[in-house]
C-alpha cells in the first residue's frame, strides 16, 4: 500500500520536483502555505525519508550606508566622470572637483585613475578612455534591488566583491544559518506520483465527523508523529515508597506512623545511646531552637530507661538533656515507641518516614530522607529469621543476589548490614541495616520477647532504581525529569 | 567513620602466615570492616569506632589471624614491673583527676609504624576519649624524660616548647594561637589552672589534653616510649591505655607498669575480666543448634578466650575490648567466630496479615485524585530556608520554627505552609511547557505546646488564563468525589493571594486553608511571568502517635 501524503507534504514534494536548495521561507512563498505549515510538513517528510534538510550558513549582502548612497547619487568616481562630461575640455582644476566631493575625493581620485577614466596633470584633472560600469557598481545595483540580501556565493567577480569589502560602508557582510530542502532520490520517485490538483479540503484531521450521509473522510498519515502530552502521576520517589510499603504489608507487617519531632528521649535515650556519645552532637543532629519537650514518656519508662544508662555507661543521665527536641534521626524512636507502649507479645510493624542529618548535601548525602524500619516481636524469632525477611524482601524488589556482612549499631546486637549485587554498577551496594534489640533497650522499657529489626533509606534504593547518580536529583522537581521517567523499570 | 589504611607487605609481616591477598580482602569484611578503596600496594577500610582496637593495621590483623586460625583465643597483656612512677598532685582533681601510663620498650618504629599509632591516638582521642574531653593520650621518647613525674597543675603564664614549634610559648598563647589549642580550650575553661606533667628536672613534657612537648617527640631512632593518659573517667582511661598498649605489644615493644601515686588514682592493671554465656542463649539467639565446644571455638577465633563450665561458658575479655558489655556482645562475637557467611536465612511464620495505616490509606485516595484531576506530584524538603518561607511570599514570620547550626542555610527552618516551596518548584522550571498543575502532599509543622505536625495538601495551577474559579472546582471535585464533602470559600485577607480573588476554606465551619489567585508581586519574587492559582488545605489527619 503507498504511503498517505498530507497535502502540505504532496505540496512541498511536487514543488521540489524542479526547485534545489530551498529554504523553508523560500517554500512557503512558492506554494503560498504558511511557515509553520511547511516546517511540519518538512519534519514529516524527513521522518519518512523523503526530504533531506542541510543545515547551511551563508553569507548575505546587503547595502551600507555609502552603498545606498551610491545607489542614488553614483559611485564618487562616477560623480568625478559625470562632472567632467559636462565641462567643456572634459577638464578642471583638482580644486573645483574638491569642493565638489568634499571627503569623497581622495576616493573618486584613486578610483578613477584605478580605471583609467582620468589622466592628472599640474593639478589639472582631464578625462580619458572609456567610462563603461564597473564591476563594482554592477554588485552595489544587484544587491540594491535585493532588500533582504544577497548571498555572497552569486557573484562571480570576487575580486570586485573583495575591493568593495575594503571601501568603508559600502556593504556589509553577515552571515545566516538557513535550512536548504532537497528530496531524496525516494522523495524524487513519490514526488512524481503527486496529482496535480492536490485536495487542501480534507487538511483538518477533525473533519470526520460522523454522518452517515457524509462523504468518505480523506485518510490521514496514521504514521506521523503526534504531539507530545504529557501524563499527571505521581514523583517517582514515591513510587519506590509504595512499592517498599506494599512489600511490607505482603510480608505480615502493618504500618505505624509518628511525628518527625521527637524528644532526645525517644530518638536516643530510649536506644541506649548514652547522653555524650557523637551521634548526639549537634554537629550531626538537628535540634530545635528554643523549644523542650514537656511530657516525654511515662515515669516509670524514664526511671528505668535512666538506670540502665548509669549502670551500663557509668555517668549522670540528665533529664534535661533527654527533653531537647530533636528532627528524628531514625524512624527506630517510631517502633520502639510502639513496643513500649503496646508491649506485645507477637508482633510485626513497620513505619516509613522521614528523618533527618544535620549534613552538607552532596551527590550522595541529604539532609532529610526516607526510612523504612520493620520490626519483629516473638518469643523465637532468630537472626537467621531476620536474615530471612530481609532476602524475602529484596526478592520482591527483584534483588537476586545478596549477602551479609557484620556491621555495628549502637541499639542492636547482633547487628549485620546487607549487600545487594547491582548489576548497571556491576559491584555490591550496601543498603539495609538490621540487628536484634539490645537487651539494654528492650528490658527497661518492659519488652520481654526479642525484637527483631531492620531497615536503611529508600532514596537509595531509588537512585539504583532510576539510575541517578546525585541523590539531589529525587527533590530537584525538574518537570522534564518528572514528566518523561518511566513508572515501571 | 574513620579509616586506617592496610599495606599488604605489612599485613604479610605481621599476619605470621602467608595467605592470598583475595583471602584476606575477603575476610576483612567479616571481622566487621567497610572496604572503602583498594590499591596495588594497600586497602583502606572504615572501622566502627566502637571499635578503637581496630585503628590500626595491628588490632585488624589480630582480628584477622583469629578468622583464618592462624592465631586463636585471646591475645594476653604481658605487663612486667616497671621501676618508673608518675605523683599526682591533688589539684588536678578539679580539672582532670586521672593519669595512668605505661613503658614500652627496646620497640622499633618505621614511618609507617608512627603513623599507625598517630592515627590511633587521633582515633581514640575522637571515639573513647570524646574528642579529647573525656581521655587523651600522651606518647614520649622515654630516654628524654628524668623520673619521675609528677602530675599537677599550673598557671596559664606557665611556659615550654610544644611540638610544631620552635620557641617556648605560655600556656596562655598555647591556647589562643596554636590550631590544637584553639580547637580543643574549651575542655579547660573555667580554671585559672591547667594540667601539665612534668619530669624531675622541672621541664614539661605534656600539656592535656591539648599537646605534648618537643622535647619527648618520637622519630624514627626512638625505642623506648612512654604512653601517659589523662582523663576526667576512670573507666576510659583504662579502655584507651589498653587498646595502645595491646597495639604496641603486637608492635613488638615489652611493657612494664609505671607506678601512679596521688590521691584517689591507682595503678592500672589493665586485667582481663570474665562474662558467663549460657549456649542456649546463643543458639535460641541466631537461630542454630551448635555444639558447646563449637561455640567455644567460635569465640577463640573472635580472639576471646572461652571456657566450659559445667552448663555454661566463661568467657574471659581482654581490657581493650570496651564494646563488650553484655551476654549478647557475646552472641554477636559467637556469630562472627562462626562465620555469618555460614548462617543460612530462614522465613519465620507470619502471625498476622499486614495493613497500611489509616493516614496512609486516606492520603493515597489524595493523591490519586489529584493525579485524575491532572496535577503532577511534587516532592519538597520539611527543612527550608526564611527566604522562600517568608520573605518571597510576603509571610508573617513571628513562629519561625529553626533548627540548630544547620550545615546548610537552605535547611534552616520547619515548613508552617507547602505553597512557598511549591512556588519555588514552579520558578524552576519556567523553561519548561505550560500549563504546569502540580501538588504537594506533605508534612507542616506549628509551635504549639511544643510542637503540632499536619499533613496538608497543596496545588498550584499555572497557566495564562488560569482563575480562582478553575481551583475552586479542584478543590470541590477532591472534597465532593474523595469525601463526600462540600466546602465554603469565605473572602479573605492573605499576602500571597491577590485582594478579592482569595477565600479561605471553610469545610463543616472549620477553616482548613485558603484558596486564589497568587498575587504577582509575589510571583515576581519567584520569577514567574505565567499567572498562578492555587490552595492549601490541611487534610484532617492527626499523624500524632501520642
Amino acid at each position: 500500500m503507498s504511503q498517505v501524503l498530507h497535502p502540505i507534504e504532496q505540496k512541498i514534494l511536487k514543488t521540489l520536483i524542479d526547485r534545489k536548495n530551498l529554504t523553508p521561507e523560500e517554500l512557503a512563498t512558492v506554494t503560498k502555505l504558511s511557515l509553520d505549515q511547511i516546517r511540519r510538513g518538512i519534519e514529516w517528510l524527513k521522518f519518512k525519508n523523503l526530504a533531506s534538510v542541510v543545515e547551511s550558513e551563508q553569507n548575505l549582502v546587503t547595502l551600507g550606508k555609502r552603498g545606498t548612497e551610491a545607489t542614488e547619487k553614483g559611485f564618487p568616481e562616477r560623480q568625478l566622470v559625470n562632472h567632467l562630461r559636462s565641462l567643456d575640455g572634459y577638464s578642471c582644476e583638482m580644486n573645483d572637483v574638491k569642493n565638489l566631493l568634499k571627503n569623497e575625493f581622495g576616493p573618486a581620485i584613486a578610483n578613477a585613475k584605478k580605471n583609467g577614466w582620468v589622466e592628472i596633470h599640474e593639478n589639472r584633472i582631464m578625462l580619458k578612455g572609456y567610462h563603461d560600469a564597473t564591476s563594482e557598481e554592477k554588485i552595489i545595483k544587484t544587491i540594491s534591488k535585493n532588500p533582504t540580501g544577497t548571498f555572497l556565493e552569486e557573484f562571480e567577480d570576487k575580486d570586485a566583491v573583495e575591493s568593495l569589502k575594503k571601501r568603508p560602508e559600502f556593504i556589509v557582510v553577515s552571515s545566516k544559518k538557513s535550512a536548504l530542502v532537497n528530496l531524496t532520490e525516494k522523495g524524487m520517485e513519490t514526488a512524481k506520483t503527486v496529482p496535480d490538483n492536490i485536495d487542501f479540503e480534507s487538511v483538518s484531521e477533525t473533519s470526520s465527523k460522523v454522518e452517515p450521509e457524509a462523504k468518505v473522510v480523506r485518510a490521514i498519515d496514521v504514521e506521523a508523529a503526534a504531539p507530545i502530552i504529557f501524563a499527571a502521576k505521581s514523583h517517582p520517589l514515591r513510587d519506590v515508597i509504595d512499592e517498599v510499603r506494599e512489600i511490607f504489608v505482603s510480608l505480615g507487617f502493618s504500618e505505624i506512623i509518628g511525628n518527625n519531632v521527637q524528644s532526645s528521649f525517644w530518638n536516643f535515650d530510649a536506644l541506649f545511646t548514652p547522653q555524650d556519645h557523637p551521634a548526639r552532637e549537634m554537629q550531626d543532629t538537628f535540634y530545635l531552637k528554643d523549644v523542650k519537650a514537656s511530657n516525654i514518656a511515662k515515669p516509670d519508662q524514664i526511671k528505668k530507661v535512666s538506670d540502665a544508662h548509669k549502670k551500663g555507661w557509668n555517668y549522670q543521665w540528665q533529664n534535661e538533656e533527654a527533653r531537647r527536641l530533636v528532627l528524628r534521626t531514625h524512624t527506630t524512636c517510631v517502633t520502639i515507641r510502639a513496643l513500649a507502649d503496646r508491649n506485645p507479645d507477637e508482633a510485626r510493624l513497620f513505619s516509613i518516614g522521614k528523618v533527618f542529618r544535620n549534613e552538607k548535601l552532596s551527590y550522595k548525602h541529604l539532609a532529610e530522607f526516607h526510612q523504612v524500619e520493620g520490626v519483629v516481636v516473638g518469643k523465637n524469632v532468630t537472626l537467621r529469621d531476620l536474615m530471612g525477611l530481609q532476602t524475602e524482601f529484596y526478592h520482591k524488589m527483584g534483588i537476586k543476589k545478596i549477602k551479609f556482612w557484620p556491621t555495628f549499631f549502637p541499639y542492636t546486637e547482633p547487628s549485620l548490614q546487607s549487600m545487594i549485587y547491582n548489576e548497571k554498577l556491576g559491584k555490591w551496594v550496601e543498603l539495609f541495616g538490621m540487628g536484634i534489640f539490645r537487651p539494654e533497650v528492650t528490658k527497661p522499657l518492659g519488652i520481654k520477647n526479642p525484637v527483631l529489626a531492620w531497615g536503611g533509606g529508600i532514596e537509595r534504593i531509588a537512585m539504583l532504581r532510576y539510575g541517578l547518580e546525585d541523590v539531589r536529583e529525587l527533590y530537584e522537581n525538574k518537570f522534564g525529569w518528572l514528566r518523561s521517567v518511566p513508572k515501571c523499570q | 567513620m574513620p579509616v586506617v589504611t592496610l599495606y599488604f607487605d605489612r599485613i604479610k609481616k605481621i599476619l605470621g602466615k602467608s595467605i592470598p591477598k583475595g583471602k584476606i580482602i575477603d575476610t576483612l569484611p567479616f571481622i566487621g570492616l567497610d572496604i572503602e578503596d583498594e590499591t596495588e600496594d594497600h586497602i583502606n577500610v572504615e572501622y566502627s569506632p566502637n571499635r578503637p582496637d581496630y585503628s590500626t593495621d595491628y588490632g585488624i590483623i589480630t582480628g584477622l589471624q583469629g578468622l583464618l586460625g592462624i592465631k586463636l583465643g585471646m591475645p594476653v597483656l604481658k605487663i612486667k614491673n616497671g621501676k618508673f612512677s608518675i605523683k599526682a598532685d591533688p589539684s588536678v582533681s578539679k580539672v582532670r583527676p586521672y593519669v595512668t601510663a605505661i613503658e614500652a620498650r627496646n620497640g622499633k618504629l618505621d614511618d609507617e609504624t608512627i603513623r599507625q599509632i598517630i592515627t590511633m591516638q587521633e582515633d581514640l582521642h575522637n571515639g573513647l576519649g570524646r574528642r579529647r574531653k573525656k581521655a587523651s593520650i600522651g606518647i614520649h621518647d622515654l630516654e628524654k624524660i628524668k623520673f619521675p613525674l609528677y602530675y599537677k597543675t599550673v598557671t596559664r603564664e606557665h611556659s615550654f616548647i610544644p611540638l610544631e614549634s620552635d620557641i617556648s610559648m605560655t600556656v596562655k598563647d598555647i591556647l589562643e594561637k596554636t590550631e590544637t589549642g584553639k580547637k580543643y580550650k574549651h575542655i579547660l575553661e573555667g580554671h585559672a589552672k591547667v594540667p601539665v606533667i612534668v619530669d624531675s628536672d622541672g621541664k614539661t613534657i605534656s600539656l592535656p589534653p591539648i599537646v605534648n612537648a618537643k622535647l619527648t617527640e618520637m622519630n624514627t631512632k626512638t625505642r623506648n616510649l612512654l604512653v601517659e593518659v589523662t582523663a576526667t573517667d576512670k573507666n576510659a582511661a583504662e579502655g584507651v591505655l589498653a587498646v595502645v598498649a595491646n597495639t604496641l605489644q603486637i608492635a613488638g615493644f615489652e611493657l612494664y607498669s609505671v607506678k601512679i601515686t596521688g590521691a584517689g588514682i591507682s595503678t592500672p592493671i589493665l586485667k582481663s575480666r570474665d562474662l558467663v554465656l549460657a549456649p542456649e542463649l546463643v543458639n535460641k539467639t541466631l537461630g542454630i543448634e551448635i555444639s558447646n565446644p563449637l561455640i567455644v571455638k567460635s569465640l577463640n577465633n573472635s580472639r576471646l578466650d572461652a571456657k566450659l563450665r559445667g552448663k555454661k561458658i566463661v568467657c574471659t575479655i581482654p581490657r581493650y575490648r570496651t564494646d563488650i558489655c553484655g551476654v549478647m556482645d557475646l552472641v554477636e562475637e559467637v556469630a562472627l567466630g562462626y562465620g555469618i557467611q555460614n548462617l543460612v536465612p530462614t522465613m519465620p511464620e507470619s502471625v498476622s496479615a499486614g495493613e497500611r495505616s489509616n493516614t496512609t490509606k486516606t492520603l493515597e485516595t489524595v493523591r490519586s485524585l489529584m493525579i485524575g484531576l491532572g496535577y503532577l506530584e511534587v516532592m519538597n524538603f520539611e527543612l527550608t530556608s526564611k527566604e522562600i518561607l517568608y520573605d518571597k511570599t510576603g509571610r508573617e514570620s513571628s513562629k519561625i520554627i529553626s533548627v540548630t547550626d544547620s550545615k546548610s542555610q537552605e535547611h534552616i527552618i520547619l515548613r508552617d505552609m507547602l505553597l512557598p516551596g511549591m512556588m519555588e518548584v514552579l520558578s524552576r522550571n519556567i523553561h519548561e511547557s505550560y500549563p504546569q498543575k502540580i501538588f504537594e502532599i506533605g508534612t507542616v509543622f506549628e509551635k504549639d505546646s511544643p510542637i503540632k505536625e499536619k499533613i496538608h495538601l497543596s496545588c498550584l495551577s499555572a497557566h495564562k488564563d488560569v482563575n480562582f474559579t478553575e481551583v475552586k472546582s479542584v478543590l470541590q471535585s477532591l472534597l465532593k468525589t474523595g469525601f463526600n464533602l462540600s466546602c465554603n470559600t469565605v473572602p479573605q485577607k492573605e499576602p500571597m493571594f491577590v485582594d478579592g480573588r482569595t477565600g479561605s476554606i471553610v469545610v463543616n465551619g472549620k477553616k482548613l486553608g485558603s484558596l486564589g489567585e497568587i498575587d504577582a508581586k509575589v510571583s515576581d519574587n519567584f520569577k514567574l511571568r505565567t499567572p498562578v492559582a492555587g490552595f492549601e488545605i490541611a487534610l484532617e489527619i492527626s499523624s500524632n502517635l501520642d
